[in-house]
């Protein structure tokens, strides 16, 4: 049986490399151990839990919708299900940093399609994830790379290429952005069928060499006939931008940072941390592999347990998957895609090209009803399946003091780290009621009331809201 | 091609029916259809997000009649309904992979019964799907989670069942959708062992054909299957985007990939009120609009048109079939 401290590192791991995981399977990966956990999420097993024909079979308008909902649903239901959860989890991390909006792709088909190509390829390296970034038609038409012409550029993709998606501001000049919208002439969509009235078509990439600029560039102190492969080249090993992209995995995976529009002012929260990650990106050739495996393995990230506010997404998915009883198909899964934007998160639909901010942003006082709202009714159903195991977790441990009550929810449901102010709370209410035992129906029905009462008041604590 | 020609048989595209709509004219992700008296077409619609969930009755003549039924629990609601068919009074029965319900309405939507038990005891249902009515208005049903098939009266009472969980003779994997022939013989669309399955009237086994391939007459997932008055048997496979045809002994004849180069009145009259997506239509290749997008039901009239309805592109395709065609002219 292992320890505590290495279930919570386990919890800790799995909260951030995926969406949380059973008691069970922390102990199961607990006896495999935490590095070779970490491998395992780097390098998932063939499986990766979802059925692609049952999963048309029985949600059949996902395909080609028209509907943004749809395709988040989609989205959600491969996140809850998944057996790749790190795949699925950096699939979310390029989705927040590439903010691309359905507001107005208007193509939820093609919003899907640059999802699945962050999961397919978001593990893989950078310079690879940008150029097909650069060729994904949803980001081309998000930017206006489709108007970016020879002789009249667009500067919009180049722009935010730089600014947002690689170097950050003021490590580049004006110059360098007009140098490197020349080097993204022609390339943009190719001609589909219109949407309606048979449905969605999907855009495919299309290089245009009669609209290309085939001329001398400068570009960040390097000259050349440059095209968009070698901007991206020339872009991937300035140090700038392994800062830059250390800084958003810091933020993401380890704890929360400033919002991105002041980075340029304020330094990062661990530096050493930073310099950590940037030399994986360095040494590796910025494998995103490397410098995960790096990040998960340090002692920063092993000591930043709950220090990163859950974006709606990871709470929605991860108490969802707690709960277990969103498993495979089944009716509501919209309901889960409305709440992550009834919450602030509408996937697929960031508020701008700079993303959702993060951290305690994601919380004001509508979305905070609503998160504790949302994980309430869900862990305070003693009926389903998730909460059943924790029930039976602490029908294991036998007759229960108060205090002992409300310490074995709190491991049972995270574990979840609470203060003493917290803490006592949780026994005021325990108290009211005596000792947790099992030894009759009665007094276990009694108790298994009580466990889903105690678990929706974890669920609306301010611990529960940090990952 | 608008014509594909096989041995001793030609088939012809003739034209398709629908388009995508929230309601009234149009349908929205059709799971199955049926053939009605006087050219009445019903079209079971799964909609998105729970809603645009309806049966849209109209003509073969593009003549939009009524929506019927909607997204819930009650009487004469859907949740995840999977196969529809119609009595000898043109009643009609629909099956709920969901609720485990059979649901009949009259002709214009009333409802007038609901029946049903989940589970997996004989005459309980997990998942039913396909259905088809015989001569005698007993149904046939496809319990797709249990693995077999069930006949009832039409008010339910169990009257057969036959099938189990396997990839041998008489075994099913989720199976889909199904048909009779004219014989009375039962024809199964085996899901996920991608093969058809023929049994006599009462369940014994008597052919099997496909193969997991999406090469020649190979399967993908078919989801359904229909019989022509000659016994040729017409296949939609679902994963391969095509329809596979083969002679009676399961011999394969022929592909059809979709050809919709003309598109339904109701599509063409959506072109012309919105001169963008006409002049959108002319600066692309149209091909990939013609072509198959998870065809998913197939129904024969008659007449032995063929009838080909596709999930994604929310319409069905026609075709006839002519026979002793002559040689083609193909020195023209």
């Amino acid at each position: 049986m292992p320890n505590q401290a290495d279930i919570a590192l386990m919890a800790h791991l799995m909260r951030r490399a995926g969406f949380g995981a059973s008691r069970a399977e922390l102990e199961e990966r607990c006896a495999r151990g935490y590095e070779a956990t970490v491998e395992e999420l780097l390098n998932p097993g063939a499986d990766s839990g979802i059925d692609e024909d049952e999963l048309y079979r029985y949600f059949p308008q996902f395909e080609s919708s028209l509907a943004p909902v749809a395709a988040q649903t989609e989205w959600v239901y491969r996140m809850v299900n998944t057996r790749w959860p790190l795949k699925e989890k950096i699939a979310l991390f390029w989705h927040q940093l590439f903010a691309t909006g359905n507001s107005k792709v208007d193509n939820p088909p093609e919003m899907l399609a640059q999802v699945a190509m962050f999961r397919k390829e978001g593990l893989t390296n950078f310079p690879n994830l940008l150029v097909r970034l650069a060729q994904n038609p949803a980001m081309i038409y998000w930017l206006d790379n489709n108007g970016n012409h020879y002789g009249s550029i667009n500067e919009n993709w180049g722009r935010e290429l730089l600014e947002l998606f690689s170097m950050g501001v003021g490590h580049y000049s004006e110059d360098d952005i007009k140098e490197a919208s020349r080097a993204f002439t022609g390339w943009t969509i190719g001609a589909k069928p219109p949407r309606q009235p048979v449905g969605r078509f999907y855009w495919s990439f299309e290089f245009r060499p009669e609209d290309h600029d085939y001329g001398e560039k400068e570009f960040l102190g390097n000259t050349g006939n440059f095209d968009g492969d070698d901007i991206i080249d020339i872009i991937v090993k300035q140090e700038d931008t392994a800062r830059f992209l250390a800084r958003h995995l810091y933020n993401f995976f380890v704890a929360d940072e400033p919002q991105v529009p002041a980075w340029n002012i304020t330094p990062p929260n661990d530096e050493a941390a930073i310099d950590l990650l940037v030399k994986a990106y360095m040494d590796s050739g910025a494998d995103i592999k490397a410098i995960l495996r790096a990040l998960f393995n340090s002692d920063f990230f092993k000591e930043a347990q709950f220090q990163h506010v859950k974006s709606p997404a990871e709470l929605v998915v991860s108490t969802a998957r707690l709960a277990g009883n969103y498993y495979q198909p089944r009716t509501g899964f919209p309901l889960l895609a409305f709440e992550c934007a009834w919450q602030g998160q509408e996937l697929m639909n960031p508020p701008s090209v700079e993303s959702w901010h993060t951290g305690s942003e994601w919380i004001d006082g509508g979305a905070l009803v609503r998160r504790v709202n949302f994980a309430a009714k869900l862990l305070s159903d003693t009926l389903l399946p998730g909460v059943k195991a924790i029930v039976a977790g602490l029908k294991e441990r036998g007759t229960l003091s108060p205090a002992d009550f409300v310490r074995s929810c709190l491991e049972l449901v995270g574990p979840v780290e609470v203060d003493d102010g917290t803490f006592q709370e949780l026994l005021t209410q325990a108290q009211q009621d005596g000792d947790i035992s099992w030894d009759s129906e009665e007094s276990a029905a009694e108790s298994e009331k009580r466990a889903g009462v105690m678990l929706a008041m974890i669920a609306a604590t301010r611990e529960f809201q940090f990952a | 091609m608008l014509t594909t020609i096989a041995a001793g048989r030609v088939f012809d595209y003739s034209h398709c029916i629908g388009m995508y709509s929230t309601s009234g004219i149009g349908f929205l992700v059709p799971m199955d259809f049926a053939l009605g008296s006087n050219e009445t077409l019903y079209v079971l619609n799964r909609g998105v997000d729970e809603i645009t969930l309806r049966i849209s009755k109209c003509t073969l003549k593009h003549e939009f009649i009524a929506d019927i039924g909607r997204f819930g629990m009650g009487d004469g609601q859907f949740v995840w309904p999977m196969g529809i068919a119609l009595d000898s009074d043109e009643n009609i029965y629909v099956t709920d992979e969901n609720t485990n319900k059979v649901t009949v309405m009259d002709k214009d939507g009333q409802f007038l019964a609901k029946w049903g038990d989940a589970g997996s005891a004989e005459g309980q249902m997990r998942g039913p799907s396909g259905i088809a009515v015989d001569g005698a208005n007993d149904l046939y049903i496809v319990d797709s989670q249990n693995n077999r098939v069930q006949k009832f009266s039409k008010d339910g009472q169990r009257l057969a069942t036959w099938g189990s969980e396997g990839s041998g003779p008489g075994q099913f994997n989720k199976p889909w959708g199904l048909c009779l022939d004219a014989e009375g013989n039962v024809y199964v669309a085996d899901w996920k062992n991608d093969r058809v399955q023929k049994f006599s009237g009462d369940g014994h086994f008597l052919a099997e054909f496909g193969v997991t391939s999406d090469g020649v007459g190979g399967l993908s997932r078919p989801t359904d299957v229909a019989v022509d008055s000659d016994g040729d048997v017409y296949v939609a496979d679902w994963g391969n985007h095509q329809v596979q045809i083969y002679e009676p002994d399961g011999k394969f004849i022929a592909t059809l990939v979709g050809d919709a180069q003309t598109p339904s009145p109701w599509v063409q009259d959506y072109i012309d009120a919105n001169p963008d997506v006409a002049k959108a239509r002319r600066r692309t290749n149209m091909e990939v609009e013609w072509r198959f997008n998870r065809p998913i039901a197939v129904n024969l009239d008659a007449d032995d048109r063929l009838y080909v309805a596709e999930s994604v592109r929310h319409r069905i395709q026609v075709y006839s079939k002519e026979r002793d065609y002559a040689e083609a002219a193909i020195n023209l």
